[in-house]
């Protein structure tokens, strides 16, 4: 059975419900006990499982990941909430430096089985230092693992797997998508990372989104389909591993491909899956793969600009349209 | 400085120009506004002209090459310079950039393969001449440069088609998939060539989908050869396929008594003799279409899609074949305001037309805007014939010669002349009793053709 609930709810559910199948997982972040969280994901949780398990931090970045990491590799299982991914940056020397490579460096004597979470993207007239997209930059790091859901139900079984999960998984969420509300599992169940799920099927063109962009995706593809122009909508769930044969199997059959990341176009996600495209699918592509991007600017806090900086569905049906030639 | 000469976009939809032919060679001294090339696009010959002052330094291009539109196809040595060695005056000797390769030679002849048609610009000190001669694509084999997307250049080997045949509708004419797809399913369908009454003009294709002309396929076997297209002939391919394709055409034909017209035109021909006019049939059938206009306006409409469009001048377009040696084909000639100028007029514009056509070439301005086309084999000796509408034209006449049979006339059976028009027709715009209307006007005008003198 399955019931409506909202995307922070999903978050929320997967979070007490590892707490309770296991001890070792605790959250620990600015404002999620007192407060509720910031966004009011971890509402009632400290009732549920006291101050033991969800800690409130002073704003200190780096000292509450630090200390997350080294509960990590000496046995718990953190979930560390960063209120914004863009706050995160103080901290890039644990969750960068550290935490994807201590296996690696340590001889796998100690990994580091923790969860980052947070907001991630615009969150609307944030200007430019708060409004990060983390992704592009911190996927280029080996050793992490790295999910963003964009729908209520891979919310959960997402997280769910990454507190499981035995290395460092980034989890990027989107603050304009807490809201939404989505079918939700009753009874448990896990979403395995690295798998894409493909949204929406159609022949003439695939587009490959993660996180908040996927909503533009299918909005784009509703629209085109109105001309007769039908897209394969990949919901990608995760960056890394990516789930490349999705796409490939996609692009093979629809020979054109459009990437929608919210993120810089320069060295960026998009660049990455553009590339890999051209290199598994070079004969089968009937165009070079199209990318739509953030503008190569730093956040504008004029709400005007900020729209005309990200991506939206009408630069995806551009984006589409000229990649099936339909200009 | 040397000046590189690139092949000019003379219309909107060029991408591609042949040099027909130089009127200059290596040396000469050029002027800016001087003719130095006819150049054939898509649509007309067009007179290519120096913009620039100087000397011809080199013809990269030869008579009969094909270039995309910014290629360099000669270069000019300023004034002061010498011309013989403009074209490799700035290969580097001892240079002094750092970055030069140690193993640089002193002199550079042979231009590199990198094809450059770009001029300078960003060119770095120790890089080829600002207009590298054979560096041009234009040198390049046919197929080299073509544009083929990867699945579009997939899919033709695995079908066994040749993509030199494919007309590319995606940027600078790249081939993409839906180009090959077309030419494969044209192909099954098997249709025959292109129809004999072809027709070109300088309008630019209609909103409708691109469509490709049908290809064979076969493979040459001893005796064959194959030749390339002419720009002419594959706009000529084009737009008839799009036209024939595209329009729901149907016929109406209809017999006109000719011998008063033609008695008519013996005598205005014999009266003029001395001021050299020498009115022709079809100029008494231009003037006839055109004034029948008045009665029936839907003859000078187009069908806009939702719409239908009633033009406001009444311009008849005459399809003038073209001499082999030029490459053959046709285009049609824009006889403007038609309903309003006399005979003579009409007969003195269409000579100027016809004879430009065929030695140098009409421009665009002068093929453009018909909105009737009329379309005479009768010089041929041809009777009656079927013409294809030239978009967006609504209607086209075709004519036959105007013959000597026996008719009956008053019921007697006399020697007379009769001649055959046949309309071809848009049915989107115009039905078929419309069709028969038109062309009662259009006999009532030409058996009592004193009605074309005023």
């Amino acid at each position: 059975m399955a019931r409506e609930i909202e995307f922070r709810d999903a978050l929320r559910e997967a979070m007490t419900e590892e707490m309770h199948r296991d001890e070792r997982v605790f959250l620990m972040g600015e404002e999620v006990a007192q407060y509720n969280g910031a966004y009011k994901v971890s509402r009632g949780m400290l009732e549920e499982f006291g101050a033991e398990r969800i800690i409130d931090t002073p704003i200190s970045e780096t000292g509450f990941s630090g200390l997350g990491i080294g509960a990590a590799m000496m046995g718990l299982r953190p979930i560390i909430e960063f209120m914004s991914w863009s706050f995160s940056l103080v901290s890039a020397d644990q969750v960068l430096n550290n935490a994807p490579k201590m296996l690696y460096m340590s001889g796998g004597q100690f990994g580091v089985p923790i969860v980052f979470r947070g907001n991630d993207g615009a969150g609307g007239q944030l200007g430019s230092t708060h409004s990060w997209c983390v992704e592009s930059m911190f996927a280029n790091v080996p050793g992490l693992k790295m999910i963003i859901p964009a729908f209520p139900d891979d919310a959960k079984g997402l997280l769910k797997s990454a507190i499981r999960d035995d290395d460092p998984v980034f989890c990027l969420e989107s603050e304009r998508l807490l809201s939404l509300k989505g079918e939700v599992p009753e009874e448990e169940y896990l979403t395995p990372i690295g798998e894409a799920r493909v949204r929406r099927t159609g022949n003439d063109c695939t587009i490959v989104a993660f996180g908040r962009p996927v909503h533009f995706a299918l909005e784009a593809a509703t629209e085109l389909a109105k001309s007769g122009i039908e897209c394969d909508v990949i919901d990608g769930r995760s960056i890394r591993p990516l789930d490349m044969d999705t796409i490939a199997t996609s692009v093979r059959k629809t020979n054109a491909c459009v990437v929608v990341d919210q993120s810089w176009p320069f060295a960026s996600i998009a660049s990455e899956i553009s590339a890999q495209v051209q290199e598994c699918c070079f004969d089968d592509l009937d165009n070079h793969v199209h990318r739509v991007n953030n503008d190569d600017v730093p956040a504008p806090y004029a709400t005007n600009l900020e729209q005309a900086m990200l991506p939206h569905a009408g630069k995806v049906i551009e984006a589409v349209r000229s990649a099936t030639y339909n200009l | 400085m040397t000046i590189p000469i690139t092949m000019p976009r003379l219309s909107d939809t060029m991408e591609q120009g042949t040099v027909i032919k130089w009127h200059v060679q290596q040396g000469d001294a050029v002027s800016s506004g001087d003719t130095i090339a006819d150049v054939e696009t898509d649509k007309a010959t067009m007179e290519m002209q120096a913009f620039d002052d100087g000397t011809v330094a080199e013809i990269i291009s030869k008579e009969g090459d094909t270039v995309d539109v910014g290629a360099t196809i000669a270069v000019l040595a300023e004034e002061g310079e010498e011309s013989s060695t403009a074209a490799k005056a700035e290969a580097p000797t001892e240079t002094d950039t750092q970055d030069a390769p140690a193993e640089q030679p002193e002199v550079i002849e042979a231009p590199s393969a990198e094809p450059t048609p770009e001029p300078v610009a960003e060119q770095s000190a120790v890089s080829q001449p600002a207009a590298t001669p054979a560096a041009s694509p234009a040198s390049a084999a046919g197929h080299e440069h073509m544009r083929v997307t990867p699945v579009a250049r997939r899919i033709a080997d695995d079908n066994n088609l040749d993509l030199s045949l494919i007309h590319g509708s995606g940027p600078q004419g790249r081939i993409i998939k839906r180009d090959v797809l077309q030419a494969i399913e044209s192909s099954k369908e098997n249709q025959a060539a292109v129809p004999p009454a072809a027709i070109v003009t300088s309008d630019k294709p209609t909103e409708m989908a691109q469509v490709v002309t049908p290809v064979s396929t076969t493979a040459l076997v001893a005796g064959d050869h194959t030749a390339a297209l002419t720009p002419m002939r594959q706009t000529i391919a084009r737009r008839l396929v799009e036209s024939k394709t595209t329009i729901p055409h149907y016929q109406v034909t209809m017999k006109f008594n000719m011998d008063p017209l033609l008695e008519l035109r013996k005598s205005l021909n014999d009266q003029l003799a001395h001021h050299e006019v020498k009115l022709s049939v079809n100029d008494f059938l231009v003037r006839g279409c055109a004034l029948a206009m008045a009665d029936h306006p839907d003859f000078n409409a187009s069908f806009g899609g939702d719409h239908i469009l009633y033009h406001g001048q009444v311009n008849i377009g005459v399809a003038i074949s073209l001499p082999a040696e030029k490459g053959g084909g046709l285009v049609v000639a824009t006889i403007r305001d038609a309903d309003l100028k006399s005979l003579r007029l009409i007969s003195a514009e269409t000579k100027v037309l016809a004879e430009k056509a065929r030695t140098r070439g009409l421009t665009v301005e002068e093929m453009s805007d018909a909105t009737f086309t009329l379309s005479n084999l009768g010089m041929f000796g041809v009777e009656h014939f079927t013409a294809i509408i030239n978009p967006p034209n609504s209607a086209i006449l075709a004519v036959g010669a105007s013959v000597q049979l026996p008719v009956v006339r008053d019921g007697q059976v006399v020697v007379g002349h009769e001649m055959q028009g046949t309309l071809s027709l848009d049915h989107r715009v115009i039905d078929g009793a419309m069709a028969a209307q038109y062309l009662q006007t259009l006999k009532e005008l030409i058996e009592t053709p004193t009605m074309l003198l005023v």
